[in-house]
């Protein structure tokens, strides 16, 4: 209200100044001093309006704002509430109650061990592509599942007859080891395990390959995973040698596998075997204990004899030493057998 | 194996004691019936395998057929975990149950595919991109 005043005070000092200069003219004698308090209040008074247009201006900005933040108060009162709201009823929510199961029957540790068993025979090891191009982007997924491809491939061979060239492998004729026999022509070629595969799709782009591939002799010695080649199955070799094929050699060898356990068998036989040499072993100590108690009675009689015959040997000295001296008191038989150097033992 | 075609035996009634327990069962040539059957059903894995026992006829043996619909133990817990090769296992196992498969793995191309695809399958699987 202070601008108000001030603008009152403007208008009073305008119209004093203008009924001053209206009563100069009127008596004819206008005066300069008047006329310039009058321009000069009625510049007062336009500044005046001036600071009233800006006041007025900043009042209309304020109510502006005011409204502004009635409206975010609003808003932030809604945005509350509705927080609030939700949550209530987060809180009301009934939650699921937590499952006291484990939820797998296996422990990280298990898993990582059945992890670490397995991918030996999951994964190929670095290096054996199975003849894969590993540069040549990724085919697509096929379409079809691995039911129709699989019963789309065989429709035709259903009146094939039987080739024996995969089933002679696993017979008995071969079951020493040996590299399976060639196949017919028509059969490729899938028993070698040192051989890669060269039937693998035929679009491998090779020309890059061949270009930086090494001779062969070369090949073979720097990279000892030349030519190998990853199956994840059981091979042949692997089949041959484990525990099924050590019964068709039992059934083969006329014994039933059936509660015979070659492994006890050996033990009993080595235990036969040991049992034996203990025998063996007992009766030579007893023979040579045997042998040896002899040698010692021999050799104690012997010493005995020794004895009784220095005995005997010595008590003629003495008679002699005393037949040089004195007679002797006493008749002694000497025997025949004086000699001290004999042995006879 | 090279027994007779129709010696297979009737099928056991209850999959073999783990190796963890102290069953004494008795063996089969020093081998117990859990390890016999293992290392049969991952041979099947093997399609030259298979192509052979279709060839000796084993796979129209109705009592073969009972022993391999036996062998689906090898599908859970806890002699699952026994498998080292359980993909192409579980999934010969699943194939073995169809008639239609077992009719034509005798066929040595189908054999041969299986053998290709299998091997390709086995370093593209991982495979980035």
């Amino acid at each position: 209200m202070a601008k108000n005043g001030e603008l009152d005070a403007c208008f009073e000092r305008l119209e004093k100044s203008l009924d001053k200069m209206i009563d100069s003219i009127a008596k004819g004698n206008p005066s300069e001093a008047i006329a310039e308090e009058l321009v000069a209040c009625q510049n007062d008074l336009q500044g005046s309006m001036k600071l009233i247009e800006t006041w007025q201006n900043n009042e209309a900005r304020l109510q502006q704002l005011r409204q502004e933040v009635s409206l975010f108060d609003t808003q932030i009162k809604d945005i509350m509430s509705s927080l609030w709201n939700i949550r209530k009823e987060v809180k009301a929510t009934q939650t699921t109650p937590t499952a006291t199961t484990k939820k797998h029957q296996f422990t990280t540790a298990e898993l990582l061990a059945f992890a670490r068993r397995i991918s030996r025979n999951t994964l190929p090891a670095p290096g054996v592509t199975n003849g894969v191009d590993m540069t040549a982007p990724k085919p697509p997924p096929p379409n079809a599942d691995a039911d129709d491809s699989f019963r789309l491939q065989s429709q035709p061979t259903q009146n094939q007859t039987p080739n024996t060239s995969f089933g002679a492998s696993f017979g008995p004729g071969i079951t020493s080891g040996s590299t399976p026999g060639p196949v017919s022509a028509a059969t490729p070629n899938t028993v070698n395990d040192t051989q890669p595969s060269t039937q693998l799709p035929p679009s491998q782009p090779t020309k890059t390959v061949t270009e930086e591939k090494l001779p062969e002799h070369i090949e073979h010695g720097i990279n000892p995973r030349h030519g190998a080649v990853f199956y994840p199955w059981p091979t042949q070799e692997h089949i041959r040698s484990g525990a099924l094929a050590s019964l068709q050699r039992l059934i083969d060898a006329g014994i039933d596998p059936k509660g015979y356990d070659p492994g006890e068998v050996e033990r009993k036989k080595q235990e036969e075997e040991q049992a034996r040499k203990d025998a063996e072993e007992r009766a030579r100590q007893e023979r040579e204990a045997a042998e040896q108690r002899m040698r010692e009675e021999r050799e104690r009689m012997a010493r005995e004899r020794e004895l009784a015959r220095q005995r005997e040997g010595g008590s003629d000295r003495r008679d002699s030493v005393a037949v040089g001296s004195a007679k002797p008191k006493q008749f002694t038989f000497l025997g025949a057998d004086d000699d001290d150097d004999d042995d006879d033992d | 194996m090279e027994s007779g075609p129709m010696s297979v035996d009737s099928a056991p009634l209850e999959p073999p004691a783990l190796p963890e327990g102290n069953a004494n069962e008795p063996t089969h040539g020093g081998h117990s019936r859990f390890e016999v059957e293992l290392e049969f059903v991952q041979s099947l894995a093997n399609p030259e395998y298979l192509n052979y026992l279709a060839s000796r006829k084993f796979l129209t043996n109705p009592a073969f057929i009972a022993y391999l619909d036996y062998l689906q133990y090898w599908t859970r817990p806890p002699y699952l975990k026994y498998l080292t090769y359980p993909t192409s296992t579980l999934k010969t196992l699943e194939l073995l149950q169809q008639e239609k498969f077992r009719q034509d793995i005798i066929s040595p191309d189908l054999a041969h595919m299986m053998i290709m695809e299998g091997m390709k399958t086995a370093v593209e699987w991982h495979r980035e991109g």
